[in-house]
């Protein structure tokens, strides 16, 4: 167990933190898109026939919301079983430090089996972590490829936000709405998708 | 490493004082520990702070068999009587902790399951080691609000957690109080400021003043024996504590 081990440790349980506070403001920003999709289909409704199209795209944004809000639920889960693992890992470590230290200063027979014990108990934690995180990376692949979806959403609403009539303007100014705070989400996740907890260094 | 002192002995019942650690970093508080020994069990009193594991677990295991450990009593909550909790029911799960009532969902943070907490009620109780009837005698509020002091009347050995407690420096680190008027400066300080009711104190006075007393052994400094031991309880007695000048 070396100091740069316990360090690194420390690292990821820093990074994991930042990872879920940028979760937390994805799931704010999802709850702007559902009240802003409500919105857009009251809109819609009033400016009839002619922006059908626009009413269909704000239902399919209201369920691209609940996805992506159900999809950041599971992140975070994800999350938490992640802090819990390098909580446990960092626990693990300094009482492994405490043992072979006393280990240095006794030669008492119980020491060696419990210091291999907890040697596999540590490899245990660490597979543990290692399955988390390449969950974690694939259910934020998976959110990244969901906003991407949400993004076509949100240029097609500003075709369609075109052929609204008296009601275009309207709708192109909610059209661009939906695509700002979508480009917003996408960079979130993409930045997620690039922190160095998935790296492992 | 911590040195070891057998300070009783009678056949199998000992009592070790495990004392000062050379090597100890001076950001910790230094503290004593005991382990009272009766028909080959132990019984590990304030076992100390996590990162002072090593040098007690090493000094203790020069005289006991750590596994024989039947349980740890822990005096109060405080990190430096316990934080190694976890580390000692390595080597025996099984192992009980008898701690106040007050402090038994408390210490838990500190390791352990249901099982290894046995709650002391606030009137005391004994607690057996292969026989030995030990006494946990009530010190509430000196300091913690749930604190427990632990007799041996064979051995006439009480265990007195802080009370009695100095903050010696490094060039006096004797095991015994060697001069009681020199001794006492370097615990005023600390007994005006931990130890929280005068009403709890002059209790704790009376009662101990009844029990025979050859050893008065606190969680820090050194230990009073003799004559030291009442020259203590009535300079505590008349001591004024729980105030703080702010």
């Amino acid at each position: 167990m070396t100091t740069e081990q316990v360090a690194q440790t420390g690292i990821d349980l820093l990074r994991i933190v930042r990872i879920n506070e940028e979760i937390k403001r994805v799931v704010a920003v999802s709850f702007k898109i559902n009240i802003m999709a409500l919105n857009a289909i009251f809109l819609a409704k009033r400016a009839g026939t002619a922006a059908r199209g626009f009413a269909v795209l704000s239902n399919e944004f209201r369920s691209f919301s609940e996805e992506l809000r159900s999809s950041m639920a599971a992140l975070t889960s994800m999350v938490y079983s992640c802090v819990n693992e390098v909580s446990m890992v960092l626990q693990e470590m300094r009482f492994t430090r405490l043992l072979q230290e006393a280990s240095q200063l006794s030669s008492h027979a119980s020491l060696a089996p419990m210091l291999r014990r907890r040697g596999l108990e540590n490899v245990t934690h660490q597979e543990n972590l290692a399955r988390l995180r390449s969950q974690l990376r694939r259910a934020l692949d998976d959110a990244f490829q969901m906003v991407e979806l949400g993004g076509v959403l949100a240029k097609s609403a500003k075709i369609e936000a075109a052929y609204g009539q008296s009601f275009a303007a309207s709708l192109s100014q909610v059209s661009g709405e939906f695509d700002h705070i979508v480009e917003e989400i996408r960079a979130s996740l993409e930045s997620l998708r690039r922190s160095a907890f998935f790296a492992g260094n | 490493m911590k040195t070891t002192k057998t300070i009783f002995q009678d056949g199998t019942h000992k009592w070790v004082a495990i004392v000062r650690d050379p090597a100890k970093p001076n950001h910790l508080v230094d503290t004593n520990e005991y382990l009272v020994t009766h028909g080959g069990r132990g019984l590990l009193l304030d076992p100390g702070g996590a990162e002072i594991f090593p040098a007690v677990f090493s000094a203790l295991a020069t005289e006991f068999d750590p596994s024989a450990l039947a349980g740890i009593f822990a005096s109060h909550q405080d990190p430096d009587i316990c934080s190694s909790l976890a580390l000692w029911l390595e080597f025996n799960p099984q192992m009980h902790c008898h701690v106040s009532w007050l402090w038994s969902s408390f210490i838990p943070h500190f390791g352990g399951t249901a099982e290894t907490f046995v709650q002391i009620p606030d009137e005391g109780m004994s607690i057996s080691l292969e026989g030995l009837m030990l006494q946990a005698v009530p010190a509430h509020y000196l300091h913690s609000s749930g604190n427990f002091n632990l007799y041996d009347k064979i051995a006439k050995v009480l265990f007195s957690g802080d009370i009695g407690a100095a903050l010696l420096p490094s060039s006096e680190n004797g095991l015994f109080v060697e001069d009681f008027d020199r001794h006492i400066r370097h615990a005023e300080g600390f007994h005006r400021r931990w130890m929280g009711s005068n009403e709890a104190k002059r209790r704790w006075c009376e009662r101990v003043a009844q029990m025979e007393i050859d050893m008065l052994c606190p969680q820090h400094g050194a230990i009073y024996q003799g004559a030291d031991v009442q020259r203590f309880i009535n300079w505590f007695d008349e001591l004024q504590v729980g105030i703080v000048n702010a």
